[in-house]
Parts: C-alpha cells; sequence; structure tokens
C-alpha cells in the first residue's frame, strides 16, 4: 500500500494518495489527449492541471474548492491522459477518488440527496428492483423519464438533458437478465468454462447484444455461466463519487464471482470490464491481495478474450460491409485493449475495416457526463462523428453500451448513415446459429 | 495583487473568456516542467494579436506589472514561471500557420503553433522544419525560440537558431521591433535576431516567427546499437565523429532509461543493456548506404553488444518516439526527477560517463542518464524524492561537482534547456562576472524597468550559487 502520508486538505477517507500527485513530472505528453482541454484551453481542465489541483489540495495550498469539484466531475475520465502518460500518472482515477470527497466539502441539499441514494444505493445495486421499474418500457419512457426530470437535480444534469435522454434510448425489452441460462454449453470441441458479467445497461437495452455474445462464445467452444444474482459493477457509483456503495457491489460480485468455477470472467460492456478490472484497488485492504490478484487474472473483456484464445474461423459467415471502429475509452484506455478488436473484425470474412482518425478519442458520452454537459459533449461527439463521416463506412462498430447510445444518437442526430452495433452484434452475424 | 481597475483593463483587452484570475487557475499556471518552482502569477492573459501584445505591455508599463512570457510551460529551467508574481502572459492561442512561402522556403507562424504542427504543415507541402525537441508535440515555436530549443536532430540540423529568420518583437514599453527577413543575406547593423533567439522571455514578446524550411532529406536507415557500459557508447560517439561522419540523430539512454522508456512504451527493449544508441544517417540514397556502412563498422571496433536495424519507417519512428518520452518515463521511478542539461566537447564524452558513474557512487545516487550524445549534450537525471532533505543536498552536490568537470572541460552548463530561475548560480562560473554584466548591461537596453521575466538568467546578490533551491 501507498503512504498516506499526506492528506493535507483532503477529509481521510476515499483521499487521492498524495505519492500519486507527486508522480507527475509535468511535462504535458496529456495535453494534446485531454478532450475537456481541447474544449476549453484552460491548464485547470488538463490532466497536467487537475493532477495539480489535487496535489494542491495535498498540500494545504488550496481547500477543495467548489472549482476543484467542479474540475472533478467535468473530467470525463476517459483515461485517455493515463495512455499518453509516460511517467504513469492516472488523473482519470485521481479525479474520480475526487468525487467521492466532494460528499463531504459540497453536500447536495435534502431532495436532491434522497434521490441520488435512492439511484445509486437501492436502485443500482438491485437488479430486481431496477428492472421492475424499466418493465413497462414505454411507460417507462414516457413517465419515468417525466419523474427523473422533476428530481434531477440529484445527479446535477445540466438543463436540457431531458430531450437528449429521452431520445437517447433505445426500444425497451424485456431485460435479459430474466431470460438468459444459467448455463449455456459449449457448442463444437469444447475449450473451456467462462463466467459472463451481464451489465445493468446491456440487460436493458442492449439485451440482443448480449445474447450474441454468450451465443458467440458457446459456438466458440466455451460453456458459458452467468451468475443471476450478479450486482451492478458500481461503475455509476464510481462516477458519481459514490465508492462506498461501489466498495459493498464490489464485494458481492467477487464473492460470487470467484465461487463460480470459470477461467475467465468475460463481459461485452467495457465500463463494467475496467471497473471489474479495478477491484484490486477499490477493495485493497478489504480482501487478501492474492484473492484480488487471482480475480483480477481472470476479467477479461469479450474481444480481449476472443482474440486470446483464438477466434475459431472455419464456419464464420461472410458480413459483406466495410465498418470503422469507435475505441470505448473504457476499453483501450482503461484496460489497454485496442489491437483485439481490430484482430476480430478483421477476421470476419467479409469486413473491410477503414480506420477513422482519432479512433480513441472520446465520444463524449462517459456515463452521465453527456447528459450534465450537453453543450461539450455535443462537441466532443461532433469531432467523432467527423472522423467517421470521413471514412464513409457502412458500419459504426463500436463495444460498450454508453458509446453505442451516444453515437447511435448522434448519428440519427447529424443524419449520418452509419449503423452502430456492437462488435458482437457483428460477429454474432458471422456466427452460424 | 493587481487592482480592479488594472483587471478590468486587461480584460477589455484580451476579452472575458482570455483571462484568468482565479485562484485555481493561477495555483496550475505556476509551474512549467522544472521540480521544485511553484509561484503563482496574479493574473493569466491570453492575448491573441499583436495588438493586443502591445496594449497588454502598456498597461503592464502604468502599472509596474512584472510580465512573464509562457508558451506551453514545457520548459527545464522555471523560465515561464512568475518569479515575481504580476502577469503571465500565455502566447499558446496566438496558433496560427500564416505563410508557409514556397518560393523562398520559409514558414511565417505565430508563437502558439506547436513545434508537430509546424513539422507537418512543412510535410504536407514536401517542405522539412528540423528542429524536434522531445516535447515537440506539446511546446510553442514561441517557447523554442526563446529557449533556443535543440532536439534529436541536431547533430546534422542544427538547433533552432539555425531556421530562425525574422521575429516580430513586443519591447517591454510596449514598441515593435521586426528583425530579419526573408532574405538569406542581412548585415544591416547589429543582429537583434541572434540576440533574442534563446533570451528566453527577458528582451521582449516574440509574436511572429518566420523560419527556415530545407528540402526533406530522400533516404534513412536507423540502428539501435546496444553496449555492455556507457563508455564504450561514449567512444562509438566520438569515433563516429572523428571518421567525419555526420549522422542526423545520435541518441543514448543508459539501463535506467532503457527500462523506465520500455515500461511505457512495450517495444522490447533489451533492459539488461547498460546503454544503447539510437544512431539515424540519412539524406542522398547512395551516401547514406555508405555512411550506414561506416557507422556499422565502427560498432564494430568499439565492440556493441548488438547492432539492430529499424526494419521500416514505421519502427524507426517509433524508436524516436520511445526515446522522446526519456525523460518523463523516468519519473516513474520516483516522486522528483532532477534533470541536467550539461554539454561537453564530444570528444569528452566517454570521460562524462566515467564522470556521472563515480559522483553516483560517491553521493549515493539513483541517476538515469539519456541525452544528445551525437551533440555532447547529455541529461544525467536524479531520481529522488524532495521531501528527503538529506537526498536532495546530496543531488546538488552531484551536480555541483559534476558541473565543475564538464566547465574545466571547456562544457556549458546548459545545452537546450536555458538557465532561468534553475540555473542562475551557474552562470557567472561559466562566463565571468565580467559576461555577466555585459548580459545585464544589453538586458537594461532593452527592459530598463527590469518588468520583463524578471527573476530569470541573473543571479541577484543573495542567490549565487542555490542552483535547483528555488
Ligand atoms: C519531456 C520533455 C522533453 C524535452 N525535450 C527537449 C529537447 O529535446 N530539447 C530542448 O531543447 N528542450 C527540450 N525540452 C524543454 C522544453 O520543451 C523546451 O525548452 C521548449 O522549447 C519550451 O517550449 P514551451 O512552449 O513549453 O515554452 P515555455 O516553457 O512556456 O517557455 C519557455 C521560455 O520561453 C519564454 N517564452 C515562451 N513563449 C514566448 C514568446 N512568445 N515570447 C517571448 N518569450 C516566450 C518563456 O518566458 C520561457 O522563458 C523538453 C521538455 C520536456 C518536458
Ligand atoms: S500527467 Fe503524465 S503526461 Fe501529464 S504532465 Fe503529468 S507526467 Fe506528464
Ligand atoms: S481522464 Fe480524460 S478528461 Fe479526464 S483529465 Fe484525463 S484525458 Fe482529460
Amino acid at each position: 500500500m501507498k503512504s498516506d502520508a499526506r492528506i493535507g486538505n483532503f477529509t481521510p477517507r476515499d483521499a487521492p494518495h498524495y505519492d500519486d500527485a507527486l508522480q507527475c513530472m509535468r511535462c504535458g505528453f496529456c495535453l494534446p489527449t485531454c478532450p475537456t482541454f481541447a474544449l476549453t484551453g484552460r491548464e485547470r481542465s488538463s490532466p497536467r492541471g487537475r493532477v495539480a489541483l489535487a496535489r494542491a489540495v495535498a498540500e494545504e495550498q488550496l481547500e477543495f474548492t467548489a472549482a476543484v469539484r467542479d474540475e472533478a466531475f467535468f473530467c470525463l475520465d476517459c483515461r485517455a491522459c493515463t495512455t499518453a502518460c509516460p511517467s504513469g500518472v492516472r488523473a482519470g482515477e485521481i479525479m474520480e477518488i475526487c468525487r467521492s470527497q466532494a460528499q463531504s466539502f459540497h453536500p447536495l441539499g435534502h431532495p436532491g440527496k434522497t434521490f441520488r441514494e435512492f439511484v445509486l444505493q437501492k436502485m443500482l445495486p438491485s437488479p430486481d428492483l431496477l428492472e421492475t421499474s424499466m418493465l413497462p418500457a414505454r411507460l417507462y419512457q414516457r413517465l419515468g423519464i417525466q419523474w427523473l426530470v422533476r428530481r434531477s437535480k440529484v445527479l446535477k444534469l445540466g438543463a436540457d438533458w431531458i430531450d437528449k435522454a429521452a431520445g437517447m434510448l433505445p426500444e425497451l425489452a424485456p431485460p435479459l437478465r430474466k431470460q438468459l441460462p444459467t448455463i449455456i454449453p459449449a457448442r463444437g470441441q469444447q475449450r473451456g468454462r467462462v463466467g459472463f458479467f451481464l451489465g445493468c445497461v446491456m440487460t436493458l437495452m442492449y439485451p440482443h447484444v448480449s445474447r450474441q455474445t454468450v451465443r458467440v462464445l458457446s459456438h466458440q467452444g466455451f460453456d458459458v455461466i452467468t451468475p443471476r444474482e450478479i450486482k451492478c459493477c458500481g461503475a455509476p457509483h464510481l462516477s458519481e463519487g459514490d465508492r462506498e456503495t461501489a466498495r459493498q457491489l464490489a464485494l458481492k460480485n467477487l464473492e460470487l464471482l470467484m465461487a463460480a468455477d470459470v477461467e475467465a470472467i468475460v463481459t461485452d460492456c467495457a465500463g463494467c470490464g475496467s471497473a471489474l478490472k479495478e477491484y484490486e484497488e477499490l477493495l485493497e485492504g478489504l480482501v487478501p491481495t492474492e484473492t484480488l490478484a487471482a480475480f483480477r487474472s481472470k476479467v477479461r473483456d469479450v474481444a480481449e478474450f476472443l482474440a486470446e484464445v483464438g477466434l475459431r474461423t472455419e464456419n464464420l459467415i461472410p458480413v459483406n460491409t466495410s465498418v470503422t471502429y469507435h475505441e470505448p475509452c473504457h476499453l483501450c484506455h482503461a484496460q489497454g485493449v485496442s489491437r483485439q478488436p481490430r484482430i476480430l473484425l478483421s477476421q470476419i470474412p467479409g469486413v473491410e475495416l477503414r480506420e477513422m482518425n482519432e479512433s480513441s478519442w472520446c465520444c463524449g458520452s462517459a456515463a452521465t457526463w453527456g447528459l450534465k454537459f450537453s453543450k461539450a459533449s455535443q462537441q466532443v461527439l461532433d469531432r467523432k462523428l467527423g472522423n467517421v463521416a470521413a471514412t464513409g463506412a457502412e458500419l459504426l462498430v463500436t463495444a460498450n453500451p454508453g458509446c453505442q447510445l451516444q453515437l447511435a444518437w448522434g448519428v440519427r442526430e447529424a443524419g449520418l448513415p452509419q449503423q452502430v452495433v456492437h462488435l458482437m452484434e457483428l460477429l454474432g452475424q458471422a456466427t452460424p446459429q | 495583487m493587481i487592482s480592479p481597475p488594472v483587471v478590468s483593463r486587461l480584460q477589455q483587452i484580451v476579452g472575458k473568456d482570455n483571462m484568468l484570475y482565479e485562484r485555481e487557475d493561477l495555483l496550475v499556471l505556476g509551474y512549467d516542467s522544472t521540480p521544485g518552482i511553484h509561484l503563482p502569477p496574479d493574473v493569466v492573459v491570453y492575448p491573441t494579436t499583436t495588438e493586443a501584445v502591445v496594449a497588454l505591455l502598456q498597461v503592464a508599463r502604468e502599472n509596474g506589472l512584472p510580465v512573464t512570457p509562457r508558451g506551453s510551460g514545457t520548459g527545464l529551467s522555471g523560465g515561464s514561471v512568475a518569479a515575481r508574481g504580476g502577469m503571465v502572459m500565455c502566447l499558446n492561442r496566438m496558433k496560427r500557420i500564416l505563410e508557409i512561402d514556397e518560393e523562398n522556403l520559409t514558414a511565417t507562424v505565430e508563437p502558439g503553433v506547436v513545434t508537430l504542427d509546424l513539422f507537418n504543415a512543412a510535410d504536407e507541402k514536401g517542405l522539412f522544419y528540423p528542429p524536434d525537441p522531445g516535447s515537440q508535440k506539446i511546446s510553442t515555436l514561441g517557447g523554442n525560440v526563446m529557449e533556443d530549443a535543440g532536439g534529436l536532430r541536431g547533430l546534422k540540423y542544427g538547433v533552432t537558431r539555425d531556421y530562425v529568420m525574422a521575429l516580430q518583437c513586443v519591447l517591454s514599453d510596449g514598441d515593435l521591433l521586426r528583425t530579419g527577413g526573408k532574405n538569406v543575406k542581412d548585415v544591416a547593423g547589429y543582429a537583434f535576431k541572434d540576440l533574442l533567439v534563446g533570451s528566453e522571455g527577458t528582451l521582449g514578446i516574440i509574436t511572429e516567427i518566420t523560419v527556415k524550411l530545407i528540402p526533406p532529406p530522400q533516404a534513412k536507415r536507423t540502428f539501435l546499437a546496444y553496449f555492455n557500459d556507457m563508455r564504450s557508447a561514449g567512444a562509438a560517439v566520438s569515433r563516429i565523429i572523428a571518421a567525419k561522419i555526420i549522422p542526423a540523430t545520435m541518441e543514448i539512454m543508459d539501463r535506467a532509461t532503457i527500462n523506465c522508456v520500455e515500461d511505457y512504451v512495450k517495444i522490447g527493449l533489451p533492459r539488461q543493456m547498460a546503454g544503447l544508441l539510437l544512431i539515424e544517417v540519412d539524406g542522398h540514397p547512395a551516401m547514406v548506404a555508405e555512411d550506414a556502412e561506416s557507422v556499422r563498422r565502427i560498432l564494430e571496433a568499439v565492440k556493441a553488444a548488438e547492432i539492430h536495424v529499424a526494419r521500416d519507417a514505421d519502427e524507426a519512428a517509433s524508436l524516436a518516439a520511445a526515446r522522446r518520452t526519456a525523460l518523463s518515463a523516468l519519473a516513474r521511478v520516483s516522486p522528483t526527477t532532477l534533470l541536467e542539461d550539461a554539454t561537453v566537447p564530444r570528444s569528452r564524452l566517454a570521460e562524462t560517463f566515467g564522470e556521472i558513474e563515480r559522483l553516483t557512487e560517491k553521493y549515493r545516487l539513483t541517476v538515469g542518464t539519456f541525452g544528445h550524445a551525437g551533440d555532447g549534450n547529455l541529461h544525467p537525471t536524479v531520481l529522488c524524492d524532495e521531501r528527503d532533505a538529506d537526498e536532495m543536498s546530496r543531488a546538488h552536490a552531484f551536480y555541483d561537482e559534476l558541473y565543475a568537470q564538464v566547465l574545466a572541460w571547456g562544457g556549458t552548463v546548459s545545452g537546450e534547456h536555458g538557465i532561468g530561475m534553475a540555473k542562475k548560480g551557474y552562470l557567472a562560473r561559466q562566463i565571468g562576472a565580467g559576461g555577466v554584466a555585459v548580459m545585464q548591461r544589453i538586458k537594461n537596453a532593452f527592459d530598463p524597468a527590469g518588468r520583463l521575466n524578471p527573476g530569470k538568467i541573473f543571479a541577484d546578490a543573495t542567490e549565487q550559487d542555490d542552483s535547483h533551491e528555488e
């Protein structure tokens, strides 16, 4: 464990490590990669500046002011800076931790607090509750959204977020969690046994994608175990600064998944994948280090997993199309998985990959960021869509539900011809029934 | 502190979006890449036109405000930190490439243009802007000119100074000075342009820069040579120079640096080697082939452990990119990276490595060394922790002793990073009190009130030998 030698003006619980801030040597390699710095040109909205703010709080040169809180929440947590930083500084993570400090220094008023707690601490942790609340899909889309709006101060969303949220939601289907068999046997020669981590957004909004994921896995020779009692991965909580609830969820998931007798824990949601991979840091000190390391070594994004074990391509059906690939931040920057999805794309017969410029630049979704800062989000998205359009590809492929929501919405609004699909949908299409 | 009426005048000039004075903004503009220096200004302005710069300097004159120009803050001597408070003037929003003149082979740019962006713009027109500091993706041309930045290609192509043809500069009282032009020859009076290059923002604010472009080399070949000890790497450099071969690039990294860089780039650099040289020869294809052959023979003669030739342009580019991250990658190891900029005549390279090794042991430090070996320009970097007072004082003793030797060999205390705040104490040791006095008279002629970037280059009576201890 790193020394907590200096907490300075942070509250001791969930304070950034001082050493992590000191690690930054201020070379600025991260500056050209940061979307919020590109938008504002303001040093404090850059990774170098944000780390310096955290350091100033730790050194008692600064209190945890509203501006520090704002920067913590304005950070997309896209981790592009982590990829860029030769010194190994993780500015995004430092900001994520700073978000939890916001509760103590800048608490929300009462109604906001109650609602926020309801969403983060009751609804998300309980799949049943979450799914019931979403079940009457259309009704939810009409009434649910309005209801959310009225109380939306909680998540401090931007003024026009509601239109955008309503516009973004795909037609809801019944949640997949209830339907997916706990065990789907391998087809053909068996290659192993994997646990599938089904994410909240995937089960509710993209059930057809995850259905393809498990089908592909089984077709590739893996028994697929999906524990029903799985909880939310905790990513929304980390993003909102509720590390405590995130920790409780993580403890449950860890227990459940370690009990399942599987070689790998696979997910098709980049956000879930990176949250799971970071349980190691989140649960440090609460769970034996060996258990954490063992867990960490099993977690794989589905693209990472398939590339690693090698795709069986014998029976694949050609999909004659051109695609361009948008890299989800939580896949390429948080998990370092960038090559593997491209390998898979190149192995699907008939698919022509056309690289877009800046494929790993954020799409501007970033959990609730896109709703909180809808104008800034639009600017980030426009840059992405410009790069997409320039490729002239038929399909826009990605690998994370948040990106898929944002991109599908953006493409529609901009009147672009591309259809937005998850990599697993495409691979599903190529996989015989 | 600046009074509210002055603040509102500054705001009138640059507009609301181009001025910052919240505490958080000031705190994060109180540093550059130099460790241990942190002095927030009172206000930050981002002019976008030369007229705005003129108007800002007039307000500064009327109110006695110090003005510190700043590019991207990647400087390594504290040059863009407001040593005496006042106004930090960031030029990085003046970032238009105004012209690429294919008939005269020049480019004219605003000072905030990022170095790599100029390189790319020239490249698109089939032209070449050679200076390429390790920070080229971030640093601005204004900063490059003011520090006379060198780069990986310095050995054959020279440094920023060799490319600057004309400057437009706003003097401390707000007057405009234009110096140089597109003429290849120009001896009309004193060479102000040459005086301004490397002046670290103490003589004027640069608002326009014209640089020379050249045709790009037709071919190049890139090698990595690995060594079992640094001395033979140094000997290889001296032998190559002595053989009258001038590669474009001869960069060196020691084991600590190789390991840190490899941790980041993961391209399979051999971790167990004591050092490596990155060598690039370029030019006419026939000459490249001949030079490459001679270099290879010399490397074999000095018993390089292994020689690897880059397969293609992509691999060559990724090797150079890896080298550019050396300094930042060394920062993985420890909280503080104290880097130096010692430069020696190239015949002394092998001895300099010996000296660095000796002093590393004597002062019980962890040191990573890399640099532009072909230029004799080394960056021995002490990996330390600024919270450890004893270690810090050993680090300073290390540099003191090293510089004494470097100066005795006819070297310099700064090859490319400038004096700034970090090395004021060393300047007189190199150029003598007389030299410093003449420089100060020049400074007075340009800026009699001492408003432009005060606290840089020249030591006050109280700070003779306290480099690094700002
Ligand atoms: C990782 C890394 C690698 C580096 N590699 C190299 C290298 O290979 N070679 C090398 O030479 N340097 C190198 N440097 C140092 C640094 O990048 C250079 O000194 C660079 O030129 C600074 O540019 P900047 O835009 O960041 O300027 P700043 O640091 O902001 O300013 C530098 C100086 O210029 C002055 N200044 C800036 N703009 C203006 C203007 N328009 N008018 C008047 N004065 C102005 C400032 O007051 C200051 O004195 C490296 C730095 C880092 C962090
Ligand atoms: S976060 Fe990393 S890349 Fe950015 S300034 Fe700090 S050390 Fe450099
Ligand atoms: S995580 Fe993304 S938005 Fe946040 S500082 Fe890093 S690059 Fe910028």
